[in-house]
């Protein structure tokens, strides 16, 4: 399980809740399994451009992207950049 | 799934309840106008502004007075458009988001609570994605649950289920002229979605900027209806397609007749836009700008509130003004009582709006102005967010 913090309108798009605990073995996995997956995700299965996901305080870029393990990842962070207004 | 309205589980999980907001959170009431929080009138106006930062609800009394608002709704989704469905009173909104990107949100309970749409996309062979939501239409009203939303790139869509999913329209997204279309400096918006109450198989979409499109069959297959319409940024003025439409407006009591605010003028046709006259000299300070408002009692009146051009975008002469014609154009009348003398203000293609009783609007600087007995227009809200759109409905309570 890894515990997964999304930002306020997100929250608000998903009853309420800022964060999951979600089981998936890769980081596409678990975001994928968000309620607010499709918020996410454009339409062809890419990260919203104006996204940055951290996976433990790491830029998951720097860790291969949605398909990086998660292996003994505690915490994914989505944040919304500062590109995004 | 419990919220009241008969959303139902295919629309997923509600969102947060709307915050009961009244006008004293609003900021500084306008002064031509005094707020009340007093028990709600037995009928009325409903406005639903959509603004860059959310949706807010306008409730207004029969004489137009006097206005609660509630809001914001969708805090912080640009609501480039929202609308109450007549056939069964659900509220949809046309929500974009630069981070989250775009979709349609539906509301059962009066704005409560809100459920959105399944991913919205285009065919990967299109090589085009979704830009934005512009605009959601109700179908006829003899088929409950299908809705049309207008969006960029140049796209329209249908649902078939109250918004849960929607097909693009492959007339639209093939048309053989689609290479020939251009983006506005709002991006390729289908912004306009016209149905004609006397032909189940026709209706009508304006494009930004590619022209008005016309379905005789249903959606099977559209023609560009752009003839004598000016697009004076294209080599060829008159061309087929590439025309700049603001906003398309068919009458509901005569459906031949069209009226349209263009780039480069207004435009009346009286052929379902086989043909168009162009009808802006005779009093209007400009040819350009975006709202376009109607009289569902006389087709021959429109209204239009015009900027100074293109290269401007505001109020002609620093006035905030609406011009109408009572006579199809022949001349146009100022129409200021009320409005601030000196504004250099701009109202957008979708934030204007009409009924049997009067006419709407809001500003990009956030006021919201309707027009009351003896034609003196009364900004009911100001220092709203930039206003996107505006609808109205009747109410009662």
């Amino acid at each position: 399980m890894v515990r997964v913090v999304v930002p306020s309108m997100l929250a608000a798009q998903a009853e309420g809740r800022q964060r999951f605990s979600i089981d998936g073995g890769t980081l596409g996995e678990v975001l994928h399994a968000l309620p607010v997956a499709d918020l996410i995700f454009n339409e062809r299965g890419d990260l919203n451009r104006h996204l940055n996901v951290y996976v433990d305080g790491i830029d998951a870029h720097e860790l291969g992207g949605l398909s990086s393990s998660l292996a003994d990842a505690q915490e994914i962070r989505v944040v919304a950049m500062v590109s995004g207004g | 799934m419990t919220t009241a309205g008969g959303i139902t589980e295919m629309w997923g999980k509600p969102h947060l309840p709307m915050r009961q907001n009244r006008l004293d959170r609003i900021g500084t009431a306008p002064v031509s106008c005094l707020h009340s929080t007093e028990a709600r009138s037995a009928i009325g106006v409903l406005a639903l502004v959509g603004t860059s930062k959310g949706l807010f609800l306008l409730q207004g009394d029969e004489d137009r007075q006097r206005w609660l608002v509630d809001g914001p709704l969708l805090e912080g989704w640009g609501v480039y458009h929202a609308t109450r469905d007549p056939r069964d009173g659900m509220m949809y909104a046309a929500t974009n988001h630069r981070v989250y990107g775009s979709t349609v949100q539906r509301s059962g309970d009066g704005g409560r609570t809100w459920g959105r749409s399944k991913k919205i996309g285009l065919p990967e062979e299109s090589q085009l994605t979704l830009e934005a939501a512009w605009h959601v239409e109700p179908g006829w009203p003899d088929e409950p649950g299908t809705l049309y939303l207008g969006a960029a790139p140049g796209v329209l869509f249908r649902s078939d289920n109250g918004g849960e999913t929607w097909e693009v329209n492959r007339g639209i997204l093939d048309h053989p002229t689609r290479p020939r279309w251009l983006p506005g400096a709002g991006g390729m918006c289908c912004h306009s979605i016209q149905l004609d109450p006397r032909d189940r198989r026709r209706m009508y979409a304006a494009i930004t900027a590619a022209g008005v499109f016309r379905t005789d069959d249903g959606g099977e297959s559209w023609t560009a209806i752009n003839r004598n319409v000016a697009a004076e940024f294209l080599g060829d003025p008159h061309a087929e397609v590439g025309q700049c439409p603001h906003k398309l407006l068919l009458h509901p009591a005569r459906p031949e007749r069209l009226w349209q605010q263009n780039h480069y003028g207004v435009y009346v046709s009286d052929d379902h836009g086989d043909s168009w006259a162009r009808v802006d000299g005779n009093g209007l300070p400009s040819g350009f700008g975006f709202p376009l408002m109607l009289d569902p009692g006389d087709a021959d009146t429109a209204f239009v509130i015009p900027e100074r051009s293109p290269e401007y975008h505001y109020s002609s002469g620093g006035q905030l003004a609406v011009y109408r014609t009572r006579n199809c154009g022949d001349t146009w009348q100022l129409m200021a009582d009320g409005l601030p003398k000196q504004a250099w203000s701009a109202v957008l293609r979708e934030a204007s709006a009409y009924d049997a009783d009067s006419l709407y609007f809001g500003t990009q600087s956030g006021s919201f102005f309707a027009l009351t007995d003896g034609d003196r227009w009364v900004e009911a809200v100001r220092h709203l967010p930039p206003i996107l759109s505006v609808e109205v409905t009747a109410w009662s309570g």
